[in-house]
């Protein structure tokens, strides 16, 4: 006789309130500032980022630096290095469409945006690439 | 089943600007290779202001009729809507004239600019 599989307890619940966390964010934490040159307090900035995507969504995982480089063009084809660290969180859908959700991961991406100088904060919800670039307080 | 994220709504929230879409994996790897495509395609001039393509060093005024410019803002703000890069009318402008320059031959610009017969009775 085939046995039945048992739903693990809260599974049901979980559905009803916003499904599985399947849907990925990323948060790249700049190591330069906007300039190219003057370094951020990154360690900093990546803590608070795990505090607030733990607080908010539950937990994310930031992974070591990555090391990158660009030339910059527009001032005389200068190499800018960049080491970001990149975080993943992984959240339900409900949840990343909730309103205090979202005003608290702006919140924070703003925060970041004006203290350590940035000229963009980027930010991947599911498959799609999002840029924050107004980084005024409420 | 597939639950449809609504995009706009998040943007709203974050107080972001939508910018296109990307292929997002977990792990590590998934992680470079996401950062390296997002540097290449939405990397920001150190100056500021949006992301532009790095080959377009070149600046010109072009003189637009206001009809053209209407259907180039109508264009672009549709392109944004539909989730598409946060362009901007001449952004688009630009990109026509590249895509356009590239497949023009030189008997296309004679045609062009050659004064158009009228059609005789």
């Amino acid at each position: 006789m085939v046995k039945k599989r048992r739903r693990p307890a809260g599974t049901r619940q979980r559905a009803l309130t916003g499904g599985r966390k399947r849907v990925l964010v990323v948060l790249f934490v700049p190591s330069v500032e906007r300039d190219g040159k003057t370094p951020v307090d990154q360690a900093r900035w990546v803590d608070a980022a795990l505090e607030m995507f733990g607080r908010v969504f539950g937990g994310a995982t930031a992974y070591p630096k990555a090391k990158g480089v660009w030339r910059d063009d527009e001032r005389g084809d200068v190499l800018v290095k960049d080491e970001p660290v990149v975080i993943h969180c992984y959240t339900t859908p409900a949840d990343i469409q909730d309103d205090r959700s979202l005003a608290d991961l702006g919140a924070f991406c703003r925060k970041m945006g004006r203290e350590a100088r940035q000229g963009e904060i980027g930010l991947v919800v599911g498959d799609e690439y999002f840029a924050i670039r107004d980084f005024g307080e409420e | 089943m597939k639950t449809q994220l609504n995009m706009d709504k998040i943007a709203k929230g974050l107080g972001a600007e939508r910018q296109g879409r990307v292929a997002a994996t977990g792990g590590y790897f998934g992680a470079m290779q996401l950062l390296a495509a997002i540097e290449a395609r939405f990397r920001v001039p150190s100056g500021g202001g949006r992301p532009t393509d790095p080959a377009w060093t070149e600046r010109r005024l072009l003189p637009l009729a206001p009809r053209t410019l209407k259907k180039l803002e109508e264009i672009a703000a549709k392109i944004r809507e539909h989730g598409g890069a946060n362009l901007e009318p001449m952004q688009l402008a630009a990109l026509l004239i590249e895509k356009t320059t590239e497949k023009l031959s030189e008997e296309d610009a004679e045609n062009l600019v050659r004064p158009k017969r009228r059609a005789s009775r």
